[in-house]
């Protein structure tokens, strides 16, 4: 395991059915201490991403190091690195809470029967679990049984944390405790990779992002940068004047980029899609006018916003 | 605690094993355990306390002798209950029980963890019938009470309890195996007690017919070898009498045990099933077998057919029917008839043939397979794909089992026929013969089955192979000359080729008059056309990964989109696969 290499690389990986390329060429690279976000609509690819990374399901072709270990030359040693949480994460009807991890913590060999108690116990308390370590796996609820899977995953304190939808299932009280899990990880230098449907959660709790679509990595950086990535300029200003409304909403409309323009005395609300100095053009050029501006609003299209337009796409272009 | 303070877990360290020890915590807790322990132990208690009491009457009547008999019976009854719970139970506990892992999906964390693929398939193979294990080690008090008053010899129930001990395993790795392979739970069960039975109750009776071989994979010959000393002493002495009028163990010129040459058989197929399991850990996507361990392990049934079948040549002890009239004494001028030795001959070939199609599905690519390894060998640069990797055509290796499989087949006949029973020449225009069986109907199967997949296979098998035979039949069992009209059609299913080789060919062959002249006839006739379709499908095929590796090969395309246009241009009528193929992956759901 090589301490200096970045977490995840991933160089040019793709995954075929038959026909379907599930993911095409896909190259990636993750620092430690992330929390890194994988973003996509369905069919994207993220799923047989993190099955790949997670060594279950062999590539048609493609390289990927988790700490400096190619995961198809020693399988074995990026097993105990890696922790995964599946998507519907499934749990034995036939065990109860603490024998499930226990189990899990002897099958990675965790030290003795006193010291994988006391690290089910840590691994419980840290998903606020204690109480249910005597229940039957099959009593639990959709989010203990989210929270008892994360758990397992926490158990051989794994340096890259592959967790897929963590959060769905989850109430708000334990998306608060699951994203606090997460930092406290990525601050012990584990490296998170989430992917996740609730859009603005993974903004707040990840680092940095990637989105994907149709098998390809289209944008990944922070918020800002993949919204830029992604080419979305697309705002709606709000020009909140004393008087002289309809000359100004006039002298908007002949502007670039500017459309949809309505006005609601005392505003004028209008769609842009432009430079940022463009933007300041347009407020320095009212201003010029001699119209008393009272304030400039601007809204950007959410990050969930973008994915749906991503998504719109890609059932357009298939 | 960090990852070099993990330890790893020896496959052959069973008590420290955590499926192992998972199982034994799940299966074997009071409320689930104490129910079948005590219908179990109720059982044995019932046998051995009734041994008792008919004991304790025989020797009130004064016959104490009869004490023995009274517990040797007891001592099988309870053998049967005690292997019913090993075989019957424990197998289908294996196969549902690794279904079930799959159907709750928990069998990724198992796939994740960091053991060793052999060291899961121990923790499976015994964790999984534990609560199977423990039953019947309750019963053991019992039956060493009941050697002990029955005055039964170690050297008689001990190597009865190895080959069960061994059967046991073998069965279990059976139902591991179906449960790996099955998608469904139901079918898992099902599957694993269907092929439980076919392998080792339906397949050895085939030794009645000169393979041998079977017989070992079961537990019968062991028990068989030590009836006179498990059953009561005058029973005994009569079976120990046909015991010596019995075949015993030759392999070539070396003779084994029983025993030996059950553990021998059974270890052998226990080492494959184990090698298809961690195959199927390593990489749930590859074949069962590698291809080069399916020609060897193919090549090595026909060397252990042979093995065991010429010895018995000579001395007679392969025709049925001596073996079934075993217990006369035969006069000097005993003959066996021209028949038999084409019914063994026959039954050689097919049983040789249905194996080469079983191996043959086992190294086939689907299609999917072949186009991934091209993107693969694309990426890495190769201009083709490694020959042994599971993409690559299964062709070439069929041929070689082919012709291994026909090898096998005319050295069995080529003995048989020119051996003093019969003193007839065999010449090697036979083997020709028996090589284009072979080659016809293994290689048809092969491409079919690697450019059309599985349900084109599956209605040809159907079609050509099953209802030719079954209207044959009826037509056949119709009044009026309708016998060679139901050879010929009969004759069309590639699975009769062995038999109508054999009666056409050998010339020991008597066959009935009204199908003498159109068995031969249908044969040549059949042949003849099988080859040619055969061969244009071979052709189709080559020319149809040619265009495909050319297509994957010319560069990437678009995603989302096929990429194997040209083989159905190429191959219209042969190339293009079922979507609803049993093969075709489909990709995982995306939350």
């Amino acid at each position: 395991m090589n301490l200096e290499a970045p977490a995840i690389e991933v160089r040019d990986l793709r995954v075929d059915y038959g026909n379907f390329i599930a993911v095409d060429d896909l190259s990636l690279t993750v620092p430690r201490g992330e929390v890194f976000g994988l973003v996509g609509p369905n069919g994207a690819g993220k799923t047989s991403t993190f099955k790949v990374l997670t060594t279950l399901m062999q590539p048609t072709y493609g390289e990927v190091v988790l700490n400096g270990v190619d995961i198809f030359e020693d399988l074995e040693t990026a097993r105990r690195i890696i922790g995964y949480m599946p998507d519907l994460a499934p749990v034995p009807s036939d065990l109860k809470v603490g024998e499930f991890l226990e189990f899990h913590a002897a099958a990675y060999g965790l030290g003795n029967r006193t010291e994988r108690r006391e690290r089910v116990a840590e691994c419980l308390e840290e998903v606020a679990m204690t109480p249910q370590r005597d229940k039957w796996c099959k009593e639990l609820s959709r989010g203990q049984t989210q929270r008892v899977v994360l758990a397992k995953t926490l158990l051989h304190r794994p340096t890259v944390l592959i967790l897929d939808e963590p959060a769905s299932g989850l109430d708000p009280l334990a998306r608060r405790d699951l994203r606090n899990v997460l930092r406290r990880l990525a601050k012990t230098g584990s490296t998170v990779f989430v992917s996740s449907h609730i859009l603005s959660e993974l903004a707040e709790m990840c680092t940095s992002l990637c989105v994907m679509n149709r098998g390809r990595l289209l944008a990944s950086g922070d918020v800002d940068q993949v919204r830029q990535q992604l080419g979305s300029t697309e705002r709606t200003l709000t020009a909140t004047a004393l008087d002289r409304h309809e000359e100004a909403a006039a002298w908007l409309e002949g502007r670039a980029g500017v459309h949809s323009l309505r006005v609601e005395q005392p505003r004028i609300i209008f769609g842009f899609n432009g430079t940022d100095e463009a933007q300041a053009d347009l407020m320095t050029g009212l201003i010029a006018m001699g119209i008393r501006m009272r304030a400039f609003e601007e809204k950007r299209s959410s990050f969930e916003d973008i994915l749906v337009e991503v998504a719109e796409s890609n059932r357009q272009l298939s | 605690m960090n990852m070099e303070s993990q330890q790893r877990h020896a496959a052959w360290s069973l008590w420290s094993n955590p499926i192992f020890l998972r199982y034994c915590r799940s299966r074997l807790r009071p409320r689930g355990l104490g129910v079948w322990l005590l219908i179990v132990v109720l059982i044995a208690s019932f046998i051995t306390l009734m041994a008792n009491s008919g004991a304790a009457r025989m020797v009130a009547d004064g016959y104490p002798e009869r004490v023995e008999m009274i517990m040797r019976g007891s001592f099988m009854g309870l053998g049967f209950v005690q292997l019913f719970i090993l075989f019957v139970l424990g197998t289908a506990q294996v196969a549902g029980g690794m279904t079930a892992e799959r159907d709750e999906g928990v069998i990724d964390y198992q796939r994740l963890v960091p053991m060793s693929p052999l060291a899961k398939v121990v923790g499976y193979l015994f964790g999984l019938p534990v609560r199977e294990y423990v039953l019947f080690l309750a019963t053991v008090p019992f039956s060493l009470w009941l050697v002990s008053r029955g005055n039964i010899a170690t050297d008689t129930w001990v190597p009865v309890y190895v080959a069960a001990g061994s059967s046991t395993l073998l069965y279990h790795l059976t139902g591991l195996v179906t449960g790996t392979v099955a998608k469904n739970r139901r079918w898992a069960f099902l599957a694993s007690i269907g092929l439980v039975f076919l392998l080792y109750t339906a397949i050895p009776q085939l030794a009645k017919f000169g393979l041998v071989f079977f017989r070992y994979l079961s537990v019968e010959p062991v028990i068989v070898e030590k009836m006179p000393g498990l059953l009561p002493r005058d029973l005994g002495a009569i079976a120990e009498v046909g015991q010596r009028l019995a075949p015993t163990v030759k392999f070539f010129g070396l003779d084994f045990s029983e025993l030996v040459f059950t553990l021998f058989s059974q270890g052998g197929l226990a080492l494959t099933f184990i090698v298809m399991l961690c195959r199927k850990w390593r990489n749930s996507d590859s074949h069962l077998l590698g291809k080069l361990w399916a020609t060897g392990f193919f090549i090595w049934i026909q060397v252990l057919f042979l093995g065991n079948a010429l010895p018995l040549i000579e001395p007679g002890k392969i025709f049925p029917t001596r073996a079934f009239s075993r217990m006369i004494r035969l006069g000097p001028e005993w003959q066996p008839h021209g028949e038999e030795a084409v019914a063994l001959s026959g039954i050689y070939g097919v049983v040789t043939l249905m194996l080469l199609f079983l191996f043959a599905t086992m190294v086939t690519p689907s299609l999917d397979n072949q186009i991934r390894g091209w993107r693969r060998a694309r990426k890495q640069g190769d201009t083709g794909l490694p020959v042994r990797s599971d993409p690559a055509t299964g062709f070439w290796w069929v041929l070689v089992m082919a012709m291994a499989g026909a090898g096998g087949w005319y050295y069995f006949t080529h003995e048989l026929i020119e051996s003093k029973w019969y003193e007839q020449p065999i010449p090697l225009s036979i083997f020709g013969y028996f090589a284009a069986v072979m080659l016809v109907a293994g290689l048809g199967y092969q491409v079919l089955l690697e450019a059309r997949g599985g349900k084109a296979l599956g209605l040809t098998v159907i079609f050509v192979g099953v209802v030719p035979v079954m209207a044959g039949a009826i037509i056949g069992a119709l009044p009026g000359h309708l016998a060679p009209a139901a050879a010929w059609l009969v004759g069309i299913s590639p699975a009769s080729f062995p038999i109508y080789a054999t009666a056409s060919l050998l010339p020991v062959a008597e066959l009935p008059v009204e199908i003498a002249r159109a068995v031969p006839r249908a044969f040549n006739f059949w042949l003849l056309v099988s080859g040619i379709i055969s061969l244009w499908l071979i052709v189709r095929l080559r020319a149809a990964r040619k265009a495909m590796a050319a297509e994957v090969m010319a560069g990437p395309s678009t995603p989302g989109e096929e990429t194997a246009k040209p083989m159905a241009m190429v191959l219209p009528a042969v190339v293009v696969r079922d979507e609803e193929s049993e093969d075709a992956v489909a990709p995982p759901a995306e939350s």
